[in-house]
């Protein structure tokens, strides 16, 4: 029966995901869900794990997406320097902005376990070291490079690649974040700060969460995270301490909406499905029903999807028109009016507001009075 | 048969002229040929220019200038970094070492299968070689700890890298080329930057942006050491110690891999 209820959720997006393995989350993606918190599309596309990128080709909307392979190198490069030679630059900007002990030299390597790169066991030992870092073991440690640590989303654990380092200055674990933007005067490229800061915070979210089930107390994880990027125009490290606290608060209400994504799914047809029938890695699925597929589930497009979502230039494309695609300034503006073209025929008189829109109308008329002032 | 180059030089000379006068005659079919002639007797005398610089005896190059590939073999440049340090160390620093206190560069790309061709050699004919460039051992699972370069002569214990190592190796290192810089009669700009980018990152070991005096280094480094080296030296030697009661050769060389149990509890 095509109708049948569907037994759970997990069941449901599996079936709206098709014959194909999830694609997983990272710290970037569970960043970039807190960037538009209203798009249902994306919740639902996040949530069965379907493969954004490969629709978005499928339906002819290919987003030239993805980071800089130089942006990549020099970040690794930056990131290899800071660590070399057993963490010595990064132990120099420690001691002297944090007060960090002389004797607070230990360094764990958790990105191999023993030869061993799989992500189970990487997990198992970090949740090992970390444990006892935090239990107070003697010798247990200061730094922790590259630990793996686990948080669930949308009922399923995410491994979460950390380019990162947990350390201890007394009881309180910090996390390091090192990225290659610099800071110029003291001054940094503010888009790149709030994303470094979200990411952060999801390592942040991860790690009280590993304190939680180990039975330690979360609080210990500090909300300050270290920032560590190059100073000025020259290869320096500077480390800078982020407040993630209002970050972390995003996050958290994030991913309790995503726990509800059953609700998501409730007003759904049962039948809907994204998959795109891929075989022999080619997607079989007309891109028409895809098309007609997303139609079913609203999308909240606006222009900063563009940096972090693959579907972004299919929605683009679906909003074109509407006031929303304008942006949010533009569409708190002209809160109510859903089209450009009723604002313009408000603003050139050729529709009569209704009693809700007469003082956007206003607003809208004297705008274009100002324009043909300035343009005649 | 190759003309001398005065020879060459006149012939030019002599051709330069007649096609000067054709071309001003309006001979063009002469002046075409004498300008294909003068363009052959030009090529002969660069290639004759070439042979003259090879035969010229080389001017020595000043050391620190010369950044070529150095004519000892690649094992023997690392064997003589690393030597200097006597810590295990990474490609990388192996490089600044080497470059700064023997003027050679290290081609770092090849540096990266090093470590698997000794050990092929090791395998084939164990204790065949002086010395192979082998693996520092991670302390907790004497697995071979990543991106660091050692030499099998040296004692276990020095092989070993606990939680504490990586620092107790900077400055032990630190010490040394130190050491090694004292007894330069002039520290020039590499050993310097060298100097510079331990003292930096040693408390109490720099003595102006950009400079750092041997002794400071070497005082500052022993400072430091002092608090670390008691607990690392009891991580390594309980190491040391297990490697040598559990592991063959090629393992106390080049370390052991996890490997998954299920393979061997399988039905």
């Amino acid at each position: 029966m095509q109708n049948a209820p569907v037994t759970s959720t997990e069941a449901h997006l599996d079936r709206l995901r098709g014959d194909v393995a999830p694609v997983n989350h990272n710290a970037r993606t569970i960043a970039a869900l807190t960037g538009n918190p209203g798009c249902r599309r994306r919740a639902v596309l996040d949530a069965a794990g379907v493969d954004k990128k490969a629709m978005s080709v499928h339906i002819g909307h290919p987003v030239p997406f993805g980071q800089s392979t130089f942006a990549i190198t020099r970040g690794n490069a930056f990131e290899a320097q800071v660590k070399a030679n057993g963490c010595a630059e990064l132990l120099t900007m420690l001691r002297e902005r944090l007060g960090l002990d002389i004797a607070e030299v230990a360094y764990n390597d958790l990105e191999e376990a023993g030869g061993n790169g799989s992500r189970e066991v990487r997990h198992a030992l970090a949740r090992r070291m970390i444990d006892g870092a935090a239990a107070g073991v003697e010798g247990a440690g200061t730094l922790f490079d590259h630990p793996l640590l686990g948080l669930p989303i949308g009922g399923r654990t995410v491994y979460l690649e950390p380019d990162l380092i947990a350390f201890q200055v007394g009881a309180q674990f910090h996390i390091i974040e090192i990225k290659s933007f610099p800071v110029i005067d003291g001054q940094a490229d503010g888009g790149k700060v709030a994303a470094a800061a979200v990411q952060s915070a999801v390592y942040v979210l991860a790690l009280r969460r590993l304190f939680e089930e180990l039975g330690h107390d979360p609080q210990r994880v500090s909300h300050n995270v270290i920032l560590v990027c190059p100073e000025n125009f020259s290869n320096r490290p500077v480390a800078t301490l982020l407040d993630v606290r209002r970050q972390l608060t995003v996050l958290k209400r994030q991913l309790s909406r995503l726990r509800r994504v059953d609700e998501l799914l409730a007003t759904l047809d049962p039948g809907l499905t994204f998959d795109l029938g891929v075989r022999d890695g080619t997607a079989t699925r007309p891109a028409g029903e895809v098309v007609a597929a997303l139609g079913e589930v609203e999308a909240r497009y606006s222009p900063d999807c563009l940096d972090m979502c693959e579907l972004s230039y299919f929605c683009r494309a679906e909003a074109r028109g509407t006031t929303h695609a304008l942006g949010r300034t533009v569409r708190e503006e002209l809160g109510g009016i859903e089209f450009v073209d009723t604002a313009l025929r408000l603003a050139e008189g050729r529709l009569a507001p209704t009693v809700e829109l007469a003082e956007t109308a206003h607003a809208l008329r004297t705008a274009l009075r100002m324009r043909t002032e300035c343009l005649s | 048969m190759a003309e001398p180059v005065e020879e060459l030089e006149r012939r030019i000379e002599r051709l330069r002229s007649a096609v000067r006068h054709a071309v001003t005659t309006g001979d063009r079919a002469t002046a075409r040929t004498l300008r294909a002639e003068l363009r052959r007797a030009e090529d002969a005398w660069e290639e004759a220019l070439d042979d003259l610089a090879d035969q010229a005896p080389a001017a020595p190059l000043p050391p620190r200038q010369r950044a070529v590939p150095g004519l000892l073999p690649l094992r023997e440049q690392v064997h003589t970094a690393l030597s200097l340090l006597s810590v295990p160390a990474a490609p990388r620093l192996v490089v600044q070492v080497h470059h700064a206190f023997f003027g050679e560069d290290v081609p770092s790309a090849k540096l990266t299968s090093l470590r698997r061709d000794e050990e092929r050699s090791f395998r084939s004919a164990p204790f065949a070689r002086p010395y192979y460039l082998c693996a520092a051992l991670t302390a907790d699972r004497l697995a071979p700890a990543r991106g660091l370069l050692a030499v099998s002569t040296w004692p276990l214990e020095h092989r070993i890298v606990g939680p504490l190592s990586p620092r107790v190796d900077f400055l032990t290192a630190a010490v040394r080329v130190a050491e090694h810089a004292e007894r330069l009669s002039k520290v020039d700009g590499g050993v310097a930057r060298l100097l510079w980018m331990f003292g930096a990152n040693i408390p109490g070991a720099a003595s102006g942006i950009g400079t750092a005096a041997p002794a400071a280094v070497i005082r500052a480094a022993r400072a430091e050491l002092d608090s670390h080296t008691g607990v690392d030296r009891s991580h390594r030697t309980a190491a040391a110690a297990r490697a040598r009661a559990h592991l063959d050769d090629v393992g106390q060389l080049f370390g052991t891999q996890l490997r998954a149990v299920r393979s061997r509890t399988g039905t």
